[in-house]
């Protein structure tokens, strides 16, 4: 395979050296990957296999072109598709593309245990040794112990003469357990993922077991009653509370062709307290969401999105870039070869504060502190995330456990509620991921300290 | 089907291969105007081996590299459970759900259309924002079996969607849309008065406290409620135990006006199909009749696990092995119309679309999500917006009790639902 992906490549590169266009990219991947799926005593499935895929996309007099393939040896087919689509068209707004330098540059994973010398006996007890700890209890009813592994191959080219390749090695597992009692069913999921090796599966046992007492626990957790609550978020919750209720907000796609959406996010706008920072950053190596470069070509980069409470930033492909005037930042990203790039988010998180988390404690008299996640979701506007559960506070003490945590809030005015921010900011990142515009799941992390917010909305029955 | 033959390395007891091959023409359209247009071909190859019954299975999209993946399904067979299920010889081909007219698919006059459709849309409202998604699709599914099963059909797929958002001036943000799919292109200019009405609505703000209202349901928001029972009714959760239903065949669960059905040939359907992703033949099913549990879906794995005859339920692509789920998921309709329903409500709301539903504990039931569009039902008509507030619940409760279907369904996707209404639905403010 590595010859034929080799010879495609450098027709590709003659193409684009004549392409007589604005802009255009070809990007080319092959993968190698390992599942293997254990639920209860049963192997739900273990699958090995293989994918090859490359794609064109051509800026021509304004009109994108985009065609997609797995018959990377036909390149020029459809080199001149992706032409001839983006030639149907001429529209009288036409798209343009923020401009870079060339590069050229190889990036690889670099595993302290190569997933590849693995054996695939060695991987399968690892991943039933985790799925026995998840069912180490006679309250659950049935578990499920994923254990995934990809070996890729990415290659970047456009018609600036950038050339990008980026061998990527990745790996995860997730873990659930569904506990049981009587009528009442509670699952509860934990996932670790990254780019590296063996090592970032191996030794997890406290995770399952962490898994495994939670779920039990819940199972005599109450729902929470519905209303309005004081919450510390724990730094998991505080991630996803950023993500969605600020994150996708910054994705300059949902700004940069509405005046309205412009005026709401003019940089310079207060949207929190002082003190509160809020930064994507994509070439933070490790996390979930890292990037050696963007499926633009673009390398990542730090970017502040709020400083001091202030807007400072948004995140951009090339085609908002240019269309804001603003200077790209590498969040040009796709799920793959077959998709075209939008904005998205990399590594997300709120910046430490200066207070501990005790501090946040003591200062609550009565509210909620709610614990990692199930998920979230937004509309630009108001968003909503759930949390795994809940305990309430008394006089900063946690208290009983509660479930069904759902918390929901306005993107413009909650995080001007946010009133402390801890000094304790952690990352995460499972097998999962964010989706957009039917793209999921993007490998993303996020995170942050223990905040405490103020008067949050919480669903439920009264 | 003999070079596959010839790759297996060794003794088997069966074995089965998927090949599917398409390609789509997607036209996408952003902030009111042609965005991209895309040509897109791909095809794959699926393979499962049963050996001494244990089965295993690979995957590749490389077409030259299929032996590779025989053999590599062969090597991780000693893996799997045990399974002594055989595979169907009996394999029919009635339809294919395929459509010639996908071929005239002109990309001009698509484009041409969603123009208009923007510029109408623009003319109601100067300010809006659309986003539009076209595409048509067609492919082959090629099947094959070490039982003598040999069969291929073509499919065509036709799809629109057109997504709307007005940002008003106090940063009040309208984001709804409306989409179909069709086995051939079709007219989708109505549409725009669905939605010009919705987005009028929507720019006046009602106030409601929290507490107990009347809600209605669209088809499409039901639906999203339905897959919530749905899921409870798949094999795999029935055998796991993890489904509420788990056990409780024959019993009544719902309201006896509740009848829901997987129908895998729901006319027009684009996901209609001929026989199931192993060969299985299909048919319409009756999964809750009159509130009482009928059935559940599997597929042949299921099927000898839960003892009972397959139902016809496997899917798979060419990168998975099969898993039962559902072909097309209707719900029978009531009495009284829509607007009989809305007539007789003196204060309550009609719910359209949510934020985070879904991310509850949905084994059970329970949902808790924020109202992304709904509106005021006050003295039998339609009002505006209500925003900003929670609708939390069991649906599984909610279909017990009293329950209201309308007389007339809508087809979305693979799904034919009635509009629904519940009379008293927690909202918290």
């Amino acid at each position: 395979m590595n010859d034929r992906f080799s010879e495609a490549a450098e027709k590709g590169s003659t193409l684009l050296q004549s392409a007589g266009c604005e802009f255009a990219e070809i990007r080319f991947s092959s993968g190698v990957g390992t599942t293997i799926s254990l639920s209860g005593d049963n192997v739900d499935s273990m699958t090995s296999g293989e994918s090859l895929a490359g794609s064109v996309r051509v800026l021509k007099n304004g009109s994108w072109g985009f065609a997609t393939f797995n018959d990377i040896s036909s390149i020029e087919r459809f080199f001149n598709s992706a032409l001839t689509a983006a030639s149907i068209a001429s529209p009288d707004e036409k798209s343009r593309v923020a401009r870079s330098e060339p590069v050229s540059a190889q990036f690889r994973t670099e595993p302290v245990e190569d997933i590849n010398i693995i054996t695939l006996d060695e991987k399968f007890e690892l991943i039933k040794s985790y799925n026995k700890i998840l069912q180490s209890s006679p309250k659950i009813q049935t578990t499920k112990a994923i254990y995934r592994d990809v070996n890729s191959r990415y290659l970047y080219m456009n018609s600036e003469g950038s050339r990008l390749s980026y061998e990527k090695m990745h790996c995860g597992i997730s873990l659930t357990s569904v506990a049981k009692e009587g009528s009442i069913i509670q699952p509860f999921h934990e996932s670790v993922s990254g780019y590296g090796g063996y090592e970032i599966v191996r030794g997890r046992e406290e995770l399952a077991e962490k898994v495994v007492k939670i779920a039990v626990d819940m199972l005599s957790a109450e729902p929470l009653e519905g209303g309005t609550y004081d919450v510390i978020l724990d730094p998991r919750l505080s991630g996803v509370f950023i993500h969605e209720a600020f994150g996708h907000l910054s994705e300059a796609d949902f700004i940069h062709e509405n005046p309205r959406m412009k005026e709401q996010m003019a940089l310079g706008r207060e949207f929190g307290p002082a003190g509160f920072n809020v930064i994507d950053d994509g070439s933070i190596t490790g996390l979930a969401g890292y990037i050696p470069f963007d499926d633009e070509g673009i390398y990542p980069q730090k970017t502040y999105l709020i400083k001091d409470g202030i807007l400072t930033g948004r995140l951009h492909s090339r085609e908002t870039a240019d269309k804001m005037g603003e200077t790209v930042t590498g969040n040009g990203r796709a799920i793959g070869v077959m998709r075209q790039p939008i904005v998205r988010m990399t590594n997300t998180y709120i910046d430490n504060g200066t207070q501990t988390k005790e501090e946040l404690f003591d200062s609550l008299d009565d509210g909620l502190y709610a614990v990692d996640v199930i998920g979230g979701q937004t509309n630009l506007e108001m968003f909503t995330f759930t949390a795994g559960y809940g305990y309430k506070i008394k006089n900063g003490k946690p208290g009983k456990m509660f479930r069904d945590v759902i918390l929901s809030g306005n993107v413009f005015n909650t995080l001007k509620s946010i009133s402390m921010i801890a000094d304790d900011c952690e990352m995460y990142g499972g097998l999962g991921g964010c989706g957009k515009g039917g793209q999921s799941p993007l490998p993303v992390s996020y995170g942050g300290p223990h905040i405490l917010v103020k008067n949050v909305l919480i669903g439920g029955r009264k | 089907m003999d070079r596959i033959l010839e790759s297996i390395p060794g003794k088997y007891r069966w074995f089965d291969a998927v090949h599917v091959a398409g390609r789509s023409t997607p036209l996408s359209f952003r902030n009111n105007r042609l965005h991209s247009l895309s040509e897109s071909e791909s095809s794959g190859f699926g393979f499962r081996i049963n050996r001494d019954g244990r089965t295993g299975f690979s995957y590749t999209n490389d077409s030259q590299r299929k032996a590779g993946a025989v053999e590599r399904a062969y090597s991780m067979a000693p893996y799997g459970d045990p399974e002594n299920f055989t595979l169907p010889s009996d394999t029919t081909l009635d339809f294919e759900p395929y459509d010639p007219a996908i071929d005239s698919f002109s990309v001009k006059d698509e484009i041409e259309a969603a123009e208009k459709f923007i510029s109408d849309m623009k003319a109601a409202f100067p300010e809006i924002s659309i986003d539009m998604g076209i595409s048509a699709s067609s492919g082959v599914m090629r099947l094959m079996n070490s039982e003598g099963v040999d069969l291929s059909y073509r499919d065509s797929y036709y799809s629109v969607s057109a997504s709307c958002v007005l940002v008003m001036d106090n940063g009040v943000r309208i984001d709804t849309w409306e989409g179909k799919s069709d086995l051939r292109p079709v007219d989708y200019s109505e549409f725009k008065e669905i939605l010009i009405e919705k987005i009028k609505r929507a720019q006046v703000q009602e106030k409601i406290a929290t507490g107990l209202y009347p809600v209605i349901l669209p088809p499409q928001a039901f639906s999203r409620f339905a897959g919530i029972i749905a899921s409870g009714l798949n094999g795999i959760s029935v055998w796991k135990g993890v489904s509420p239903f788990a056990g409780k065949l024959g019993e009544r669960i719902f309201s006896d006006k509740f009848t829901l059905a997987d129908d895998p040939l729901i006319e027009g359907s684009p996901y209609k199909i001929p026989f199931d992703a192993e060969g299985v033949n299909v048919s319409r099913k009756e999964l809750i009749k009159d509130g009482v549990i009928q059935r559940f879906i599997t597929d042949l794995k299921y099927a000898e696990r839960l003892g009972t005859e397959p139902s016809g339920n496997a899917s798979r692509g060419f990168s998975s092995l099969p898993s039962p789920s559902f072909t097309g998921v209707t719900v029978e309709p009531g009495s009284s119309s829509f607007k009989d329903m809305i007539a007789g409500i003196e204060r309550g709301i009609v719910a359209e679309q949510f934020i985070g539903l879904g991310q509850s504990n949905t084994l059970t039931g329970d949902f808790s999500a924020s109202l992304d569009l709904a509106f005021l039902v006050e003295n039998g008509e339609i009002k505006g917006r209500v925003k900003d507030c929670m609708m939390s619940g069991n649906i599984i409760d909610l279909l017990k009790g009293d329950v209201h279907f309308s007389s007339e369904r809508e087809r979305k996707g693979s799904i034919l639902m009635p509009y629904t209404m519940f009379p008293a639905v927690s909202i918290t403010v």
